[in-house]
């Protein structure tokens, strides 16, 4: 019986909108995407055979095709679950994750099917360090007698586990300290024993600290302290193995007062400290070779050398010298990183950018470690850095490299975010994955396709010119005819479900039929603004923001609103504005501005467009941080910033701009959060100008809402805007219910910190997702409780309504009313608790041009797929009970606690959408259809018609059909009435 | 006073020893036709309480989820393209295994059943999910299956086939339907008049086909085949 009426409530759901088969790829996109790369060393890209292996900033472990770049599979883990440490092997590839690297995961190389998981510690054990991987190393080791391999894991910088292929713990070795005193980073494990080297604090500076336990039980041999005086926080110790033969040996470098010390570790740790007399090193790094036994170390100068440690003669030696290495006018900063050639001997690449030839420079030095010889050769390659920033990461191929550069491959990571693989010096292709984090992002209209006119107004016209000329404007003449013919006899129209491309050749940026091509205009954190076709999710333009002063210093553009101030309609063509924070790296905050063309990315402010474009520079409109931004409704749609002052700051700074503000002034009302230690607010304000306080208006407060003491504000969510169809509903006994419409409603979600501190802190602990549009308030939680709703445990939506006075037919007419009347709170609400089998990530109200179709929910789940809940089923007022026919007459389903969970809901269908936002274009051309554009990790698109395509024809219509029954009827009549028209005639004649 | 401090020891100790008190779970999911392998389920994860504790799925359909402290918990099973059933977990201090219980979705949680499940935790794939509806196409036969098409069709041929299905009749039959349209008319002109006679008439007829209707059945047809053939008889002749 549950079931079937479920079944009715979905097919009630469902036959508004279902999508077919043949429709995707036609409505929708879908771009994969898998984050920024992290670049520090036990999580930055790597070649592995043709994969490149990466973890990133939005904590995703993926392997991409070296070839192409397209994503061979990707694990997401969850955030309380960052990526701490991967390493590949043979097929396989491991990670370490959770606080202290609680957990560790194998995959398969080509497949990616996780073989394995293991907690080694429970999370909440897991202890924090600075940086957050620090203390954590997992190293794979084939045990060649059994013909297995076996997992070391160092985990919170104090214990080590030893596990076998299958995941079952050998041993596990606890520092009887338990981090307090040392910090172990490095493991290094040989087939019997096992190095343990870390810091321990001393008075002023650090020593090193070994500990060497038995590989096959995990017995401790020796923990000794060696007096190192580290006192560079920079640069700690590097330490380096090299094998000879079945043997491993290895030595810890670290820096004392410039002097390189090395320290060859035995298994019962005697030995001597050696000394590298005669060069003063400004710090050590490890490249990537620190098992062959090659490390890093810079000189004071800049100069770079590769130390090479012998195992067999017990010697560290320089093996080559990058003597231009210095950073200077000339050139960048190198990124060095090194790789294992296909013979097995270690090569070094070395990237940079030299300005005199703006190119990148990219150096190969080939060692022969036999021999005792090395080669260095170089290419420069054209890096785009206008487009892509500055490079952070380099990961080289060791193996493909050889006799020439021809195929030399080298992956880069930039500072916008994207990755780059050259080979020698072309680029093979590039992963925008900057789009991953998209912070903002505003849906922009096209313009309509012009027809080109080429008549002029020219009164001295000849004969033979007119004709030219209008034979010239009839040259698509044929080309229409054509398509109209086709058009008529197939009866192939542009309906909804087509896709929005353009199919010509000649890509103009044109709108569609029905305006569901837009340009969707985004911005990132690092620093780029990307212009991306809504109609298959292509990048048509892409500028980098430009840092101003902070060039220098070095910053970051964090993106924090963006406003659409002129549209197609206007003039000038659709522009945006970016306002922004940026963060320079001296700590100073300054809020910058972009005003862009959106169609082609163009700087407004500028004149004249440089080719090839420089950076994208922008507006210091404020110094200092910002505290709210707003844009007015008026015609020159004026952004107002309030700065940390709380003066308001217009942009453009106009003298009409100003005139305009001034007159928008006393209903301006702005609610504003104060925060106060151990007591949130939030304040009302309303601006006044006091010239002997400022020159700008300030804001002032007007009233308060005092929160109890430790409760946080977590978000200030706007009611969504849109236009409103209707002021009320009608219901089934003609009387009528008036929304609650107040312009002023805003929702504010707050937490208060858990009560005890025995609940781990992961977890999800205020997980709350709400949305608020019109009069309808939407919020997801999950309820620990066994009570309420379904007396069970489980995610809960709950749909409010609220109305206006006690009930129906009772007008307080709340969208007029003042803030301070106290009609605004005569409301009456009505409420209605629904459960959910899976939880959610983000929300929102679809958005249609008038607001007349229905409104359906959007959300994004943690399947990764994106659903739409059907306002109907959400209905605040379904009744407990069978409907009365008054209520049937509402279209009101009976109440049932659970919310379908159809598959025919899931508007993204078979694409595994990971996504924590949803956004909606304003202006569209039809009512009954919504676009959604979903971002986060990955972007969808795809179309929604909650009330069916009613303004539309129908996709079933049948134009063949059509045509096809309107002969046959005429036929029939012709052939019906012909004989009684024969025999009239003949009766004609006869009388 | 010093009651009070071994309650209070006492306390803390229970509170400690609930606090160390954990049980590993672990389980399979059970392959079937509509999931055959890891290939078709691809990444899954199971979750205690929508996501408090969590368990991958792996390659063999094993998962674990460790350190669960004992409580009441709701297992389901996140998967892109497949259906779970919901699992009540129970794990109490006393109990060394966990206690797993079927658990419908949408029902109270604890309802009293007596259903135990097995433990190590089996989950079976219920469903695949389908995305797509089928696209309604043109079809012939279906625009002339509709009841409107069917009436239009049929009064269209009973039109054009009923002058030939009448002369195709055999004269007497139809001077018999004839004659009946014929009393059918007066009748109707009768009761239109007002006419008793004719209402009067009208039963007796009534009476009469009743009582003769059979009789006239059996004789008229075999007779008139008789006279026909006579006819041809004594043409023959």
């Amino acid at each position: 019986m549950c079931c079937l009426r479920q079944l009715f409530l979905v097919s009630l759901g469902v036959t508004a909108w279902a999508l077919h088969e043949s429709d995707v790829g036609m409505v929708d996109w879908n771009t994969k995407l898998i984050g920024v790369p992290h670049d520090s060393p036990h999580t930055a890209p790597v070649f592995h055979g043709d994969y490149v292996l990466a973890a990133t900033n939005n904590n995703v472990l993926a392997a991409l095709n070296a070839t192409d770049g397209s994503i061979v599979w990707r694990s997401i883990y969850d955030a309380e679950d960052p990526i701490m440490a991967f390493s590949h092997h043979d097929n396989s590839v491991s990670s370490l994750s959770g606080p202290g690297g609680s957990t560790l995961r194998t995959y398969d190389l080509e497949t990616g099917h996780l073989i394995l998981e293991k907690q080694l510690h429970n999370p909440v054990d897991g202890r924090l360090h600075e940086p957050q991987n620090l203390g954590i190393s997992l190293l794979r080791s084939t045990n060649l007698s059994l013909n297995s391999t076996a997992y070391f894991a160092l985990t919170n910088g104090d214990s080590v586990t030893h596990l076998d292929e299958t995941g079952d713990t050998l041993w596990t070795w606890n520092s009887p300290d338990q981090g307090s005193l040392v910090l172990y980073s490095h493991l290094i494990a040989d087939p019997s024993t096992v190095y343990l080297v870390g810091l321990a604090k001393s008075f002023a500076s650090y020593t090193l600290h070994v500990t060497t336990l038995s590989a096959t039980t995990g017995e401790l041999i020796a923990s000794v302290n060696i007096p190192a005086n580290i006192k560079d926080e920079r640069s700690k110790f590097v330490a380096v193995s090299s094998q000879t033969g079945p043997t491993t040996t290895t030595c810890v470098n670290w820096l004392e007062d410039g002097a390189l010390k090395a320290a060859v570790l035995t298994p019962d740790l005697k030995g001597q400290i050696m000394a590298l007399p005669g060069v003063k090193y400004d710090r050590i790094s490890d490249f990537g070779l620190s098992t062959n036994g090659q490390f890093l170390a810079i000189k004071e100068g800049g100069a770079a050398h590769v130390m090479h440690f012998d195992a067999q003669a017990y010697s560290l030696r320089p093996i080559w010298e990058f003597g231009d290495a210095a950073p200077s006018q000339v050139q960048s900063d190198s990124h060095f990183v090194g790789s294992l050639g296909r013979d097995g001997q270690p090569r070094v690449a070395r990237v940079y950018w030299s300005n005199a030839h703006n190119k990148a420079i990219h150096q190969t030095l080939t060692i022969n470690l036999s021999e005792g010889k090395a080669s260095a050769s170089g290419f420069a390659f054209p890096f785009q850095t206008f487009d892509h920033g500055v490079v952070r990461h380099v990961a080289f191929d060791g193996s493909s490299t050889g006799e020439t550069h021809e195929n030399t491959r080298t992956l880069l990571t930039t500072t916008t975010g994207s990755i780059q693989l050259w080979q020698h010096d072309k680029m093979q292709w590039v992963r925008e994955e900057a789009l991953a984090s998209i912070q903002v992002a505003e849906f922009v209209e096209l313009p309509e396709k012009k027809v080109v006119m080429s008549h002029a107004v020219m009164d001295e016209e000849g004969y033979f010119e007119r004709l030219q000329r209008q034979l010239s404007d009839a040259k698509n003449l044929p080309q229409y005819l054509a398509n109209f013919a086709r058009r008529f006899a197939t009866g192939s129209y542009a309906t909804v479900t087509t896709s929005a491309a353009s199919s010509s050749a000649e890509d103009t940026l044109t709108r569609d039929a029905f305006g569901f091509r837009q340009i969707i205009v985004a911005a990132t954190p690092y620093g780029k603004l990307f212009g991306i076709d809504s109609s298959n999710g292509r990048v048509l333009w892409s500028r980098v923001l430009g840092l101003g002063w902070a060039a220098k210093v070095g910053g970051t553009i964090f993106p924090t609103k963006m406003f659409v101030t002129r549209t197609v309609s206007d003039p000038e063509g659709p522009q945006i504005v970016l306002v922004t924070q940026r963060r320079a790296d001296n700590s100073l905050v300054d809020t910058v501005l972009f005003h862009v063309n959106a169609l082609t990315g163009d700087d407004v402010r500028e004149e004249h467009q440089s080719i090839p474009r420089d950076l994208l520079q922008g507006l210091d409109a404020v110094m200092g941080p910002l505290v709210d931004v707003f844009m007015l409704p008026n015609e020159n749609r004026t952004i107002v910033m309030l700065d940390e002052y709380l003066q308001a700051r217009l942009y453009p700074d106009t003298p009409s701009a100003q005139a305009e503000f001034e007159s928008f002034v006393p209903s301006i009302h702005l609610a504003l959060r104060t925060d106060v230690p151990g007591q949130r607010q939030i304040l009302g304000h309303q601006l006044t100008l006091n010239l002997e306080l400022s020159q700008f208006y300030v804001a002032y407060p007007t009233w308060s809402l005092s929160l109890p003491p430790k409760e946080e504000i977590r978000a200030i969510i706007p009611n969504t805007r849109g236009p409103v169809a209707s002021i009320g509903k009608v219901l089934g006994n003609r009387m009528t219910l008036y929304k609650y419409l107040n312009p002023h409603l805003t929702l504010v979600l707050t937490s208060s910190p858990p009560s005890s501190t025995l609940v781990p802190a992961a977890g999800g602990v205020c997980d709350m997702q709400a949305t608020l549009t019109e009069n309808w308030l939407v919020y997801h939680y999950f309820d620990d409780e066994f009570s309420g709703t379904g007396e069970s445990k489980g995610n809960r939506v709950v749909s409010v309504e609220f109305y206006e006075g006690d009930g129906p037919d009772d007008k307080t007419k709340s969208s007029e009313l003042s803030s301070y009347s106290n009609k605004t709170l005569h409301i009456s609400a009505y409420e209605q608790s629904f459960i959910m089998p899976h939880g959610i990530t983000a929300i929102s109200p679809t958005l249609t041009k008038f607001g007349v179709s229905m409104k359906d929910i959007i959300v994004a789940n943690r399947k990764n797929s994106i659903q739409s809940i059907p306002r109907r089923l959400l209905n605040p007022r379904r009744p407990k009970h069978k409907p009365t026919s008054e209520e049937q007459e509402e279209m009101l389903v009976q109440y049932d606690a659970v919310l379908p969970d159809d598959a025919r809901l899931v508007l993204s269908h078979n694409y595994e959408v990971a996504t924590s936002a949803v956004s909606l274009p304003l202006h569209l051309l039809l009512e009954s259809t919504s676009l959604v554009f979903v971002y986060g990790l990955d972007l969808f698109f795809t179309r929604i018609a909650p009330s069916g395509t009613f303004d539309v024809l129908s996709e079933n219509f049948n134009k063949v059909q059509l045509l096809l029954t309107a002969c046959w009827a005429c036929g029939l009549r012709l052939w019906l009435t012909k004989p009684m028209v024969r025999r009239k005639w003949l009766r004609e004649r006869w009388y | 006073m010093k009651m009070v401090r071994t309650l209070s020891l006492l306390g803390l100790i229970l509170s400690w020893s609930s606090v160390i008190f954990a049980v590993n779970l672990h389980g399979y999911i059970q392959w079937n036709n509509l999931c055959p392998n890891y290939g078709a389920l691809a990444s899954a994860k199971v979750l205690l309480d929508a996501g408090k504790m969590s368990g991958r799925v792996t390659r063999n359909g094993n998962f674990s989820i460790l350190d669960v402290p004992p409580g009441t918990y709701v297992l389901s099973v996140l998967s892109h393209d497949y259906s779970f059933d919901h699992v009540r977990i129970d794990v109490s201090p006393s109990e060394p295994l966990p206690e797993v219980r079927p658990y419908i979705f949408g029902t109270p949680l604890l309802m009293t059943t007596s259903v135990s499940l097995p433990y190590p935790i089996v989950l079976i794939p219920r469903h695949k999910n389908r995305y797509f509806s089928p696209r309604e196409s043109f079809n012939l036969l279906g625009m002339f299956q509709s009841p409107m098409m069917m009436i239009m069709v049929l009064t269209g041929v009973m039109m054009l086939a009923m002058p030939y299905i009448m002369k195709q009749l055999d004269p007497e039959t139809l001077d018999g339907l004839k004659g009946q349209q014929g009393k059918a008319a007066s009748i109707e002109k009768s009761i239109q008049s007002g006419d008793p006679k004719g209402l009067s008439a009208l039963l007796s007829a009534g009476e009469e086909t009743k009582a003769s209707m059979p009789v006239a059945k059996s004789n008229t047809g075999p007779s008139t085949l008789q006279q026909r053939k006579g006819g041809k008889a004594n043409k023959r002749r």
